[in-house]
C-alpha cells in the first residue's frame, strides 16, 4: 500500500515542532481566520511569504507533500474555471462566459483554500499526536459538563485502534483470498463475508479493551497534563497576534 | 497471612452458563500458584472475579479478610491482571505512555508517573522501548509491556492469564524469568496456564480446575499424577519430578 503521508506527524528537531501545542493551536486559528478576511493582492503576499517562512522553519519534507496532494491541484484549476464562468462582469473577448472577475475571485478563493491546507499540513506534520491530546484537552477543560478527559482518551483509543483494525481487515481478506473467494466476483458477497466477522472480532476486542482499562482504575479524573511553555512560544504568540492586527485594522 | 480468598464463588451468565461453580480457595501472601484446566473450565472468569471486573452472582472475595467489592480502587490497584491477549490491553501510542496509564488514572503527579513508568519499564527490561510503538514489539515484550502496566500500579498481588499462548521458546522464557523474579521480589503469583512442564518447578501450590469447580488442591509433587483425568497433559515425570518442570535452565 502506498503510504500517504499528507497529514502526518514527522518528527523534525524545529521551532515549530518544539512549540507548545496551545500556541500553535491559537496562531493556527489566527491564521485561518485572517485568511478569511484578506482581499487585497498584498495580504495574500505577506500571508502566503509567512506561511512559506514557516514551512521553511519546519523543516517537513514539503516536496514530497506537495507530489502527494498534487491531484488538490485538480480541485483548484476546478475552482477557479467554475467561478470565471459564473460571474458575470467585464467579458474575455474570444471565450463566451468568461470574466476577469470571476477569474480573479476564483483564484483568491482557491488562493485561500490552498494557505488553509498548508496550514494544515504544517500543523499536522508538527504535532504528535500525544502533544494534540493533551492541547484539547486542555481547551476542552474548562468548558462545564464537557468530559474533557473522556473526549481526549476517545481521541486516543481513536488512534490505536485504528491501524489494529486494518491489520484485522488485511487478515480477513487474506485468510479469504485462501479460500478463493475471488473467483466469485459478487460484491455484496465479498463485503459480508469482510464486515461480519470484522464487526465480531472488533466488538469482542472492544470489550477486552474495556476490561483491561478497568483493570488499570480507568476513572476520568485522571492526571492533568503539564506543559513546558517557554519563552520562544510567547515571542512566537506575540509576532502571530501583531501580525493579525496589521491584517484586520 | 492470607491475601485473598474466594468463599462460595459462583457466577452464572445470562445465558445461563454457569461458568464457576462454589469455588473455594484461599491464596497466601507471596504464594506462586498455578491454577490449570481445560478450555472453557472457567479460569478466565475466576481470574477476573479475583480485582473485581466481574462480580459473583453469589459468594464472594476477600482481600486482607475485607469484602473485595468494598474498595473496588484498591483491589484494582493492589492485584494486577495480565490478559490472555495482550494485543487487547494496549492503550498507549508510545511503550512508556501505556505504562503510564494506570498511575494517571490514579491522579498520580505528572513528575511521579515519570518516575514510576521509568521504573516499571526498567524491571522488565523494555527501558530502551520507551518511545516506540507497542504494536512494533515482540509477541514475548508486548507481555512484559503488560507487567510493566499492572507494575506501574504497585500491586501486591499479580494475575497472569495464560501468558504463554503464541509466544515461541525466547518468547516464554522471557515471560517465565520476569514471572520468577516478581516472585521473588515478594509478589504473590497466580498464574493460570495448562502448560504444566514449563512453569510447574517454581509452584508451591497446584490447584486444577474443571466444569467450574476446583477438582484438585495441593502441591504440585502429590497433584501432579491425577491431572490427566481433567484434560490436562500430564507431563513426563523424571528422577528430577516436578524439580525439572521449566522451562529456565
Ligand atoms: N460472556 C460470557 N457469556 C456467556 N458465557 C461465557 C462468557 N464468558 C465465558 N463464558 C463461559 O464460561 C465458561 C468458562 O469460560 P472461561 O473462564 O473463559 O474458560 P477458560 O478456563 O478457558 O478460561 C465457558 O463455558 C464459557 O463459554
Ligand atoms: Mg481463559
Amino acid at each position: 500500500m502506498a503510504q500517504l503521508i499528507a497529514f502526518n506527524y514527522f518528527y523534525r528537531d524545529s521551532v515549530i515542532h518544539s512549540l507548545d501545542v496551545r500556541i500553535k493551536f491559537v496562531t493556527m486559528i489566527l491564521f485561518s481566520a485572517a485568511i478569511g478576511r484578506i482581499t487585497s493582492p498584498n495580504q495574500f503576499i505577506g500571508v502566503s511569504l509567512i506561511l512559506l517562512a514557516a514551512m521553511v522553519l519546519s523543516r517537513l519534507p514539503f516536496a514530497e507533500l506537495f507530489r502527494q496532494m498534487r491531484y488538490f491541484g485538480l480541485l483548484i484549476l476546478g475552482i477557479i474555471v467554475i467561478h470565471s464562468f459564473s460571474v458575470s462582469g467585464t467579458k474575455i473577448a474570444p471565450i463566451p462566459g468568461l470574466t476577469v472577475e470571476g477569474f480573479v475571485l476564483g483564484l483568491f478563493f482557491s488562493w485561500r483554500l490552498f494557505l488553509v491546507i498548508i496550514i494544515c499540513v504544517i500543523f499536522t506534520g508538527t504535532t504528535a499526536l500525544k502533544q494534540l491530546r493533551k492541547g484539547i484537552e486542555w481547551f476542552l477543560h474548562p468548558i462545564p459538563f464537557l468530559p474533557a478527559s473522556r473526549i481526549a482518551t476517545m481521541i486516543n483509543l481513536v488512534f490505536v485502534l485504528i491501524p489494529m483494525l486494518f491489520d484485522q481487515a488485511s487478515e480477513i481478506l487474506d485468510a479469504q483470498k485462501a479460500r478463493c473467494i475471488e473467483v466469485n466476483r459478487n460484491p455484496i458477497r465479498r463485503i459480508k463475508y469482510l464486515t461480519v466477522p470484522l464487526l465480531l472480532q472488533t466488538f469482542k476486542r472492544a470489550d477486552e479493551l474495556i476490561m483491561a482499562m478497568e483493570s488499570r482504575c480507568y476513572t476520568e479524573e485522571r492526571t492533568r497534563p503539564v506543559f513546558n511553555i517557554k519563552m520562544k512560544d510567547w515571542i512566537f504568540l506575540s509576532l502571530s497576534v501583531s501580525i493579525m492586527a496589521v491584517v484586520f485594522f | 497471612m492470607i491475601i485473598l480468598q474466594a468463599e462460595k464463588l459462583t457466577h452464572k451468565f445470562p445465558d445461563g452458563t454457569v461458568a464457576i461453580k462454589d469455588i473455594d480457595l484461599a491464596i497466601s501472601e507471596g504464594e506462586f500458584i498455578v491454577i490449570a484446566g481445560s478450555n472453557g473450565s472457567g479460569k478466565t472468569v475466576f481470574a477476573r472475579h479475583l480485582n473485581g471486573l466481574l462480580k459473583p452472582t453469589s459468594g464472594k472475595i476477600l482481600f486482607f479478610g475485607e469484602a473485595l467489592a468494598k474498595n473496588i480502587i484498591n483491589a484494582r490497584k493492589q492485584i494486577g491482571l495480565i490478559f490472555q491477549n495482550s494485543d487487547s490491553q494496549i492503550v498507549g501510542q508510545t511503550v512508556a505512555e501505556d505504562v503510564a496509564f494506570g498511575p494517571e488514572n490514579l491522579k498520580t503527579s505528572a513528575s511521579q508517573v515519570a518516575k514510576i513508568v521509568a521504573e516499571a519499564l526498567e524491571a522488565v527490561d523494555l527501558s530502551q522501548y520507551a518511545k516506540q510503538n507497542p504494536q512494533l514489539l515482540s509477541g514475548g515484550q508486548k507481555r512484559k509491556l503488560a507487567v510493566a502496566g499492572v507494575l506501574a500500579m504497585k500491586p501486591k498481588v499479580i494475575v497472569f492469564d495464560e501468558p504463554f499462548t503464541g509466544l515461541d521458546y525466547p518468547g516464554v522464557r522471557q515471560v517465565l524469568k520476569q514471572l520468577v523474579e516478581l516472585h521473588k521480589s515478594g509478589h504473590t503469583i497466580v498464574l493460570i496456564t495448562h502448560e504444566l512442564e514449563k512453569t510447574l518447578a517454581h509452584a508451591d501450590r497446584l490447584v486444577v480446575m474443571d466444569k467450574g469447580r476446583i477438582v484438585l488442591d495441593g502441591l504440585p509433587e502429590e497433584q501432579i499424577y491425577k491431572v490427566a483425568q481433567y484434560g490436562i497433559r500430564l507431563p513426563e515425570i523424571g528422577e528430577r519430578g516436578v524439580g525439572a518442570m521449566t522451562w529456565l535452565s
